[in-house]
């Protein structure tokens, strides 16, 4: 069948029929946008002052990726006037670089904006005294240093005493929840500080893993495993004597790494065994090193072997104490979380709001590419018009992506 | 686009204003930020400046890259747009009066701001009136006689058929 319109445009609407299309599948996507733009706005206006991390955001980094998609959404609008002139190897050019530009702006939000957050952590700890005992060890000497320097501006120090705090609240909270101190930042802090809410907030370099010994504590007969099926899956794990160990219990393996004693403990399992992990020490692990969780959680990190837990402690250096390393006990930890969705409602509508607008971006990329393979270009050979006002039309829905970028800008990067 | 618009010397100016207007983005942008980094003003401004210049931004992109400054006569995209901006700011009213309702505690007694129900009514009403609108004007469009083009093959058809 025909597609009527496609070049005319419509008696009664005046448009031709694409254009009308896409104004309206625009309208909806106003309604999709809108609807997260208004929660983003509800729910900024109903956080509570002091939860809202508004200072996190690199604004440089945010005002050149919006220039990249302002740039790419004029080289779409110029390949559209290339087209009108009969010119296709000038569109072709323009086209590029609107690729181009679409590609970069995923790049930097792919392997710089969101992968820097996904590696930067918060750790609430469950005693107020161990919080400001922590903070004091963490930002004494950049306090003092940084004491001295506004001392010698002639401004005032502070009392000696309270310097980390001083030094926490002005650099750390207040930049990061209210941007510039006030009445209001200064309460929340104070009372931050006294209920312990306040996190430590840096980079895990390294954490002290358990190193686990397996024991057999016992064999069941009725399990449905065969004695002879059930010592081949022993001495697959290495056993010396499987008959013996099934028999009478015994050491299976010394100080072997989580992984494989979670291995271990489900295939033995399901051959009838009963196993007891136990601590046997702990080993420190740098993040690099293979094995070396990429995201941790404090299920992860508070995990209860033979009642000791997974990891004893982790090596903390925290923002603005010029990578000053500080440990931190795992038995007091609350809650830790790096700057991923479940983090709080801020980042939860952060990454709702940036994800769907990339995923636009990158359907436009897989549209835009369509139209320069041969088999988009063909639609040029047949019909020239109708080609145009193709571009016409995507051309409509990449400014749309640019506008939703123009408002989310200034949203998420300054409010 | 008019078919009028075509002509070269048409296209021309509209390539300049292209790149006038791409400008005029980028110095928004770089407005926004210097504001950001050099004034420190409280976050009701500070919001209120950042997205009176996002407008201004979207205002160029919509009216020159999307070419709506020529396209205004077509009324099917303003009804439509119109609507869906009257839709939108209906639905922000209504949450803005939901989050303006909070109870509040003072001195140990629990006022409630009372609003009145205008606007609880009003913004109501503005919710309801894309949905409203679109049901009115597609009964209108459906009611009128077809356009004269649209029926052509159709009419080419039935002169076929009283020929043989």
């Amino acid at each position: 069948m025909e597609i009527p319109y496609t070049v005319k445009p419509r008696p009664d609407t005046g448009l031709y029929n694409a254009k009308l299309g896409i104004w309206l599948f625009l309208a909806s996507e106003v309604m999709l946008f809108g609807a997260l733009f208004s929660s983003y706005v509800l729910l900024r206006v109903g956080a509570v002052p002091g939860t809202w991390s508004m200072g996190l955001m690199d604004i440089m980094v945010g005002a050149g990726n919006t220039m990249v998609l302002i740039a790419s959404s004029m080289f779409i609008v110029l390949a559209w006037a290339q087209l009108k002139q009969g010119n296709l190897a000038g569109y072709k050019k323009w086209k590029w670089a609107t690729i181009a530009c679409a590609v970069l702006f995923l790049v930097v939000k792919w392997s710089y904006e969101w992968p820097t957050k996904f590696k930067h952590y918060d750790i609430w700890l469950s005693s107020t005294v161990e919080l400001h005992k922590k903070l004091e060890q963490g930002y004494h000497l950049v306090a003092e240093k940084h004491a001295r320097e506004s001392h010698q501006e002639g401004e005032d120090a502070g009392s000696h005493g309270g310097l980390a705090k001083h030094y926490v609240e002005e650099e750390i909270f207040t930049k990061r929840f209210f941007k510039e101190p006030s009445g209001d930042s200064h309460k929340a802090f104070d009372v931050a500080w006294e209920q312990g809410t306040l996190a430590l907030s840096g980079h895990i370099n390294s954490y002290e893993e358990a190193q686990i010994n397996v024991r057999i504590s016992g064999w069941k007969a009725d399990a449905g495993v065969s004695e002879v099926d059930a010592e081949k899956t022993l001495a697959r794990f290495g056993a010396g004597d499987p008959a013996k160990l099934r028999k009478q219990g015994g050491l299976l393996l010394e100080k072997t790494d989580y992984d494989t004693a979670k291995r271990v403990e489900y295939a033995l399992g399901q051959a009838g065994f009963t196993l007891a992990l136990g601590v046997a020490g702990y080993t420190e692990k740098t993040k690099e090193e293979e094995g070396a969780a990429w995201v941790w959680r404090t299920k992860r990190v508070a995990e209860d072997i033979g009642g000791q837990p997974r990891v004893r402690s982790i090596i903390v250096s925290l923002d603005h104490s010029h990578h000053h390393e500080i440990k931190v006990e795992t038995k007091h930890i609350k809650r830790l979380s790096a700057f991923e969705p479940k983090h709080s409602t801020f980042f939860g509508i952060y990454y709702t709001i940036t994800g769907l607008h990339a995923a636009h971006v990158f359907g436009g990329i897989i549209v835009m590419l369509y139209n320069m393979l041969p088999i988009g270009l063909s639609m040029w050979h047949k019909d020239r018009e109708r080609f145009t006002n193709r571009i016409e039309t995507f051309g409509l829905f990449w400014h749309f992506v640019d506008l939703v970028w123009i408002f989310l800008f200034p949203i998420l990067y300054i409010l | 686009m008019g078919d009028s618009h075509d002509s070269p010397d048409f296209l021309q100016y509209l390539i300049r204003l292209f790149y006038m207007v791409g400008g005029v983005l980028v110095a928004g942008t770089l407005i926004t930020v210097l504001i950001d980094v050099l004034f420190a003003f409280p976050l009701p401004v500070a919001a209120l400046i950042g997205l009176l210049i996002a407008l201004v931004k979207a205002g160029f992109v919509v009216a020159v890259f999307m070419h709506y400054k020529w396209d205004k006569k077509l009324i099917m995209i303003t009804w439509t747009m119109v609507l869906t901006f009257i839709f939108f700011a209906g639905m922000m009213g209504l949450i803005m009066w939901a989050e303006g309702d909070h109870p509040q505690v003072r001195e140990n007694i629990l006022y409630r701001d009372e609003l009145s129900a205008f606007w609880i009514v009003a913004a109501a009403l503005f919710g309801l009136a894309l949905p409203v609108s679109f049901t009115v004007l597609t009964i209108k469009q459906l009611s009128q006689p077809a356009p004269v083009e649209a029926a052509a093959p159709s009419a080419k058809r039935a002169a076929k058929k009283t020929k043989r």
